[in-house]
């Protein structure tokens, strides 16, 4: 499925991300990468942002780019 | 004394600016937001016989050339000369941060490692083994915090310790399949004889693999490059066959965030308990879906009300103070001319400006507040949805909410988007959001028109409207001028923090400097070259004639034949003879020249209206009234619709002299200054000469 369609308080594992050079180095930078572990945290109104965590870090997305990160539901 | 020059690098919000405030006391604005210290800042300390310069580099998650101020950083690393980096990590983000410190380590330069905000990590039930953290990295690393001013001095003189010995060899290697192949690199320059001045072959070959801009702009100048290509090609080529990625970035980034990953594992013990986190607690309500906007429309409702409630009451003692010094100098001075410069020109004209530094002081504390407690990202979160319907991007908040202050420092927190076109679109619309200095102006017109309780409300509205009208310029010029794809929308969001009194307390008190040192200085000046040209040059046969006749005429009529005369004696000073050249322009706005002038002198800076129309409006009418406030005065001889559209007109037209002399440097090339001054006027004056007439149709 693709982190924008994930439901707040769901922790999911990033599978893939199909974005481009740069935003790919952007989310990495902020630590957004393959194998890793987030939280959808909160999202705004009709969904058109949302707040993930990862590790001890909190980051903000559009959801144009939370769809080209494609994730795995966890426990 | 011998000198050493330190770059202080680290990722953004890790208290970077606030560690150099605590070391060196500088005068330094501290964020908890993405490229707050987007200008490069300086502060220089002496120790042990040392001059250490210390640089302070924007906040860089990576060295990339992301956003302008990321550039910056990047740039200064590779091609500034400097002696040592101090790389500044959030000692409660250890992961993410050492992945920039991987590639600090790239550079092969002196280094040392602050882990800061070390009390928060203590109080997170993080604990870090800095020795073998030392160890990992072959660089000195020390726990601090520039809250608490732990360990600052021992961090001072590890610097000085890690300049006088010999550079370490770096102990940070990429794995065999990549040091391979930079070896094959380093031992071509090598038998070429080939050394770059400040760089290691080693950060050379790193930076060749990695296929950055830099480092090949740097090389393609060498002859060896001719040679190296080749090589260079094929070694490429190993490597991306190896790695199955035809991406080098993304290769080495990924043998980095390993690096990072396993280092952390390493040298962290964490005892960290699973709690919702305070942030995450105060989040749920502040950037609700539904309550988000609310809340913060609210509270930017409460700063302006704050504004004008709180600023009233040392106002009215400015307010008194000046008309004391007015009344007092006005009886120890004889020589008319004298006294009319003093009285008329100085002190009416600087007095009108210092009565609103309350109100200055009140907006930077909000502006502060802001900017240090970590809402202003939030503000960014809660909005973008919103800015995004007008074309533009959650973070052109920052830069706009700056605007409010200064447009000055606005434009240069434009630097934070990455997208150029987005950049210039927001800084187009910057002066839509008002400045402080336009704020007297505001300040005057809605104590004049309206009633003291809603003229708080006067206040807001008309930033609000100032900001909507913005909005829609942003949609317009992003339908017509700046056509394209968006930038994305990814950013870190801080944790919220409690504020440094001390921070606050001197980002509110530099401000109000600086506004006292223009008032003292530019204002001082403007003050009297309109005093002076709109007392001169005299006209010795209008004063006769009209003394003449007050000397004539009955007692009830000579107030108004005093006043007549001094309504023509203006309109034949200097400043007369302009305001009736210009007059025509604002004539369709319900201008009258007094305020035509004003609204040209306003071009040198936004508070010269406010003592433009001083000086202007207090020779003009010196009726003995009761009170005699400038404000009664206005409300008298002016109009409300014209009012009205000059508020208009003040709010839309470009901002001072000094912003657009930024905006040019920012914006990059001088046409994009013809077209500021011409979109804001154009607008400016077609929507003053809508709610001009608008009104006048109301009946008003």
């Amino acid at each position: 499925m693709l982190l924008s369609e994930v439901q707040t308080d769901k922790k999911v594992l990033i599978k893939e991300i199909n974005a481009d050079a740069i935003l790919k180095k952007r989310l990495r930078a902020l630590g957004i990468t393959k194998h890793i572990k987030a939280i959808v945290l909160e999202e705004s109104l009709g969904k058109q942002n949302i707040k993930i965590s990862i590790g001890s870090a909190e980051v903000a997305l559009r959801a144009s780019e939370a769809k080209q990160i494609e994730v795995e539901e966890i426990k | 004394m011998k000198k050493i020059v330190v770059a202080l690098v680290g990722q953004p919000n890790v208290g970077k600016s606030h560690l150099l405030n605590s070391i060196s006391g500088a005068n330094l604005k501290v964020g908890n937001f993405a490229g707050v210290t987007v200008e490069k800042a300086e502060a220089t300390l002496l120790r042990d016989g040392y001059k250490i310069d210390i640089i302070d580099l924007p906040g860089s998650y990576s060295l990339d050339d992301f956003a302008k101020d990321e550039k910056v950083t990047k740039e200064f690393l590779i091609e500034g000369e400097y002696d040592i980096i101090l790389n500044v990590l959030d000692s409660t983000n250890l992961e993410r941060n050492l992945s920039l410190t991987s590639e600090l380590l790239e550079l092969d330069k002196r280094m040392v490692v602050a882990l800061n905000m070390d009390d928060e990590a203590i109080k997170e039930g993080v604990f870090i083994d800095e020795k073998e953290l030392s160890e990992l990295l072959g660089v000195d690393c020390i726990k601090t915090s520039s809250l608490k001013k732990t360990n600052l001095d021992v961090m001072v003189d590890m610097i000085i310790h890690t300049v006088k010995e010999p550079k370490k060899a770096p102990k940070f290697y990429y794995s065999d399949a990549i040091e391979d192949r930079v070896e094959e690199l380093v031992s071509f320059m090598k038998s070429r004889n080939f050394k770059l001045t400040n760089h290691s072959n080693r950060s050379v070959a790193i930076g060749l693999l990695k296929q950055d801009r830099t480092i090949y702009k740097m090389i393609h100048e060498e002859p060896i490059y001719a040679e190296l290509l080749p090589l260079l090609n094929n070694t490429l080529e190993k490597l991306h066959i190896q790695f199955k990625n035809r991406d080098s970035n993304e290769i080495f980034a990924d043998e980095r965030d390993a690096f990072a990953r396993g280092a952390c594992l390493e040298v962290i013990k964490n005892n960290k308990k699973n709690i919702t986190s305070v942030t995450q607690k105060i989040d749920s309500i502040m950037i609700n879906k539904y309550l988000g906007i609310p809340i913060f429309l609210f509270l930017m409702w409460g700063l302006f009300q704050l504004t004008f409630t709180l600023g009233q009451v040392p106002m009215d003692y400015i307010e008194a103070f000046f008309k004391f010094l007015g009344d007092t100098a006005g009886e120890f001075i004889t020589n008319k001319p004298a006294k009319s410069l003093i009285v008329d020109g100085i002190i009416a004209g600087v007095g009108t400006v210092l009565l609103f530094l309350p109100n200055i002081m009140i907006l930077f504390l909000g502006i502060a507040l802001l900017e240090t407690t970590g809402y202003m990202a939030r503000v960014a979160f809660v909005l973008d949805g919103f800015f995004h319907k007008f074309g533009l991007h959650g973070k052109s908040f920052i830069p706009l909410v700056t605007g409010f202050g200064c447009s000055i420092p606005a434009y240069m927190a434009a630097r934070t988007l990455k997208s150029e076109r987005d950049r210039l679109l927001t800084m187009f619309i910057i002066g839509f959001m008002s400045c402080g200095a336009r704020l007297p102006v505001y300040v005057l017109f809605a104590g004049a028109f309206f009633t003291p309780e809603s003229a708080g409300n006067v206040l807001f509205a008309i930033y609000v409207s100032g900001a909507f009208l913005g909005l829609i310029a942003a949609k317009v010029l992003r339908l017509t001028v700046f056509r394209g794809d968006d930038e994305p929308f990814v950013m870190e969001m801080p944790k919220y923090r409690l504020p440094s009194v001390k921070l606050i307390w001197f980002t509110i008190y530099s401000k109000s400097i600086m506004y006292l040192k223009k008032a003292g200085t530019f204002i001082f000046m403007a003050s009297i070259f309109i005093w002076f040209i709109s007392s001169y040059p005299k006209n010795i046969q209008i004063e006769d004639a009209y003394t003449n006749k007050i000397e004539t005429a009955l007692e009830a009529d000579k107030n108004i034949i005093s006043n007549e005369m001094k309504k023509k004696l203006m309109e034949n000073t200097y400043l007369g003879f302009a305001g009736k050249a210009i007059e025509p322009i604002f004539k369709p706005l319900g201008f009258d020249w007094r305020m035509s002038v004003a609204t040209l002198s306003g071009l040198a800076a936004k508070e010269v209206i406010v003592s433009t129309l001083g000086v202007l409006y207090s020779i003009g009418s010196e009726i003995k009234e009761e009170d005699d406030a400038l404000k009664n005065i206005i409300s008298r001889e002016i109009p409300f619709a014209s009012a009205i559209a000059f508020i208009v007109f003040v709010m839309v037209y470009l901002p001072c002299i000094a912003a657009t002399a930024v905006f040019t440097k920012e914006a990059g090339g001088k046409k994009y200054t013809v077209y500021l001054v011409l979109f804001t006027f154009i607008t400016a004056w077609t929507l003053a000469f809508i709610a001009y007439h608008s009104l006048l149709l109301l009946g008003y």
